[in-house]
């Protein structure tokens, strides 16, 4: 490779950042990702609003994990108020958690990452060469929106949820009329998989720490404790104990590490990592189909694990809608009174933390949003440093192109770490 | 033969301008009532459809696109763009978050044979701010009703010509 390589913006990522390496006699001197996009506030404009308004304010931070912002947040005010939810209330939940999931993954692994492995600029030169494949993955990803749009209304940020329940339980029939169109991408989700083994990963191997949620009798997504590769498990009101955020000058969004001073990982591979045991029967059927060795330690190979999600995202989503049989009241009265609650449910890039202090009127005293992409940037840059040995022996093109890939890989959502990419590599003499 | 044409209105109401589209729409079908009160015209406002936008173009046989455009026009001018002329503005497409109206129209076209079926025209309001913000600048405000009177135009034509070549 040359002795700078430059790209004015990094592409198929959510969000606008740069990423800058510089390497000297082999080695990465500088690696940064820098987060140009200006910071959000949330946390700041939250303060004095009412808790109730908390979930739809929170899920406009992203238009693709809307649900993730909705279900940490509602959590944690639940926890803040002490109340209960039914049992109903947390499978539909799921079930609208499901369709984010889908159309999340479905976007990623076809339009955003697959590109990069099938050396294609874009998912429209992807459609000129493959145009079932990319058909398959927008049919696949409509599911999952059509189903949001079942539970909460509308196909982007769902409206229905709110701290307590639902406002009402959405009708069955619309929710049922879906089933066979869920059958067919549970059949699509599995042929992915087989596809997903195909392709040709970039070699890396990094030793993680993982950090993901986790059940004992389900596939964490909604809820869980915190687990961790290398730590014991914790409720999740101690996250921000050992998981901590700092400032970094250069970038708008906080840079997480652990309270050892460590990188760590969230996301799909730490979760499939952690919980694979917890997957529904189809998607542990496909996993023994591709005989993959725990853990998997090449965050290109991120793919795969969403690949798998999909999979179990699609059956839950069948069993869970086979089940939905609503009654009773859709939600739990609200009774106000001063509290702090965390929260945090895995989106689809990770685990996504909240905590909020109300007052007795219950409105918001302090916020705090920790989301999966602000977790994963110091990581990032490590994977680059790791990764700088094997560019200095590439060209200039396959070095830009393999570390940009990387970042794809992690599938980073700038927007919502604003609270992210422009590629130059530097040599020096 | 009943001709199914709909017409989007596209934009991001708090970027300025770039809510032009929306407002062009609404205007539309605040003043002409009764063409876009009709059983066969279908009216939307989308922000920031994406890909979603495929969806709403499946199985019609006209759509009206209306939506900001950046140009060195002057603010508030109006053009008229077949959809060979909107493919052309393709470019690489820079995030999911970003999925424009061209590329979109450019993936559709290679994946769904179908689509050509649809007769598209993009109504482009040019803009001067996209910075944050509800307000549009005060040249794109004055020319909400010539918008409106150019949708009207194009839905008319569509109507009493459906087989006519747009």
């Amino acid at each position: 490779m040359n002795e700078t390589i430059e790209v004015p913006a990094l592409a198929r990522v959510e969000g606008e950042g740069g990423l800058y390496i510089q390497v000297k006699d082999g080695k990465a001197v500088e690696v940064r990702l820098d987060i140009y996009e200006p910071p959000r506030f949330f946390e700041g404009f939250l303060q004095g609003r009412f808790l109730q308004e908390v979930p739809d304010i929170t899920a406009r931070i992203c238009g693709i994990c809307p649900v993730a912002y909705q279900m940490s947040s509602i959590q944690a005010m639940e926890m803040a108020l002490g109340l209960q939810i039914s049992e109903q209330t947390r499978l539909l939940r799921r079930l609208l958690y499901c369709g984010e999931y889908i159309e999340s993954h479905a976007l990623h692994i076809y339009l955003l990452q697959a590109p990069d492995l099938l050396g294609k600029q874009s998912a429209l030169e992807l459609a000129v060469v493959a145009p079932e494949v990319v058909k398959n993955a927008l049919r696949m990803k409509k599911i999952g929106n059509e189903l949001l749009k079942a539970i909460g209304g509308r196909s982007v940020h769902p409206v229905n949820a709110c701290v307590g329940g639902f406002y009402r339980w959405p009708d069955i029939e619309p929710i049922k009329a879906l089933l066979p169109e869920l059958e067919w991408g549970l059949e699509t989700a599995q042929e992915t998989v087989h596809w997903s083994l195909t392709l040709p990963y970039p070699k890396l191997e990094v030793d993680y720490e993982f950090v993901a949620l986790h059940r004992d009798n389900e596939y964490a997504i909604y809820d869980g404790e915190v687990w961790s590769s290398k730590r014991k498990p914790m409720p999740v009101d101690e996250f921000d104990k050992v998981y901590l955020e700092e400032h970094v000058r250069r970038s708008n969004a906080l840079h997480s590490h652990t309270i050892d001073g460590n990188t760590y990982l969230v996301g799909p591979l730490a979760r499939l990592n952690l919980n694979h045991e917890q997957l529904s029967p189809t998607a542990q059927k496909a996993l023994k189909t591709a005989k993959l060795k725990f853990p998997i330690r090449n965050p290109y190979k991120s793919l795969i694990a969403r690949a798998i999600e999909l999979v179990d995202a699609y059956e839950t989503a069948i069993q869970l809608i086979k089940s939905y049989q609503p009654n009773g009241k859709a939600y739990v009265p609200l009774t106000l009174k001063a509290g702090i609650g965390s929260g945090a449910s895995e989106a689809p890039r990770g685990l996504l933390f909240h905590r909020y202090a109300v007052d007795a009127n219950g409105l918001v005293q302090r916020a705090r949003i920790v989301p999966p992409t602000a977790q994963n940037l110091p990581r990032i840059e490590d994977d680059l440093r790791a990764l700088v040995p094997q560019l200095i022996k590439l060209s200039q093109e396959e070095a830009t192109l393999t570390a940009e890939h990387l970042v794809r890989a992690y599938d980073p959502c700038i927007s919502c770490a604003t609270h992210f990419l422009k590629l130059k590599i530097e040599k020096i003499k | 033969m009943k001709t199914n044409i709909i017409v989007i209105g596209i934009g991001q109401s708090l970027r300025g301008d770039d809510g032009a589209g929306l407002r062009a729409v609404s205007q539309w079908r605040e003043t002409f009532q009764e063409t876009a009160g009709r059983h066969e015209v279908r009216v939307e406002t989308l922000e920031l459809p994406g890909l979603e936008l495929l969806g709403y173009l499946d199985n019609m046989d006209a759509a009206v696109l209306v939506d900001a455009v950046q140009s060195s026009a002057l603010p508030g001018s109006l053009s008229r763009f077949s959809l060979e002329e909107v493919l052309s503005f393709t470019q690489d497409s820079q995030s999911a978050h970003g999925w424009g109206v061209a590329e979109t129209l450019q993936l559709g076209q290679t994946l769904y044979p179908s689509l050509a079926k649809c007769r598209l025209i993009l109504i482009g309001l040019a803009g001067k701010n996209f910075e944050m913000g509800a307000r549009l600048s005060a040249e794109v405000e004055a020319a909400l009703p010539n918008a409106a009177k150019m949708i009207q135009h194009e839905v008319s034509r569509l109507l009493e010509n459906p087989a006519k070549d747009i």
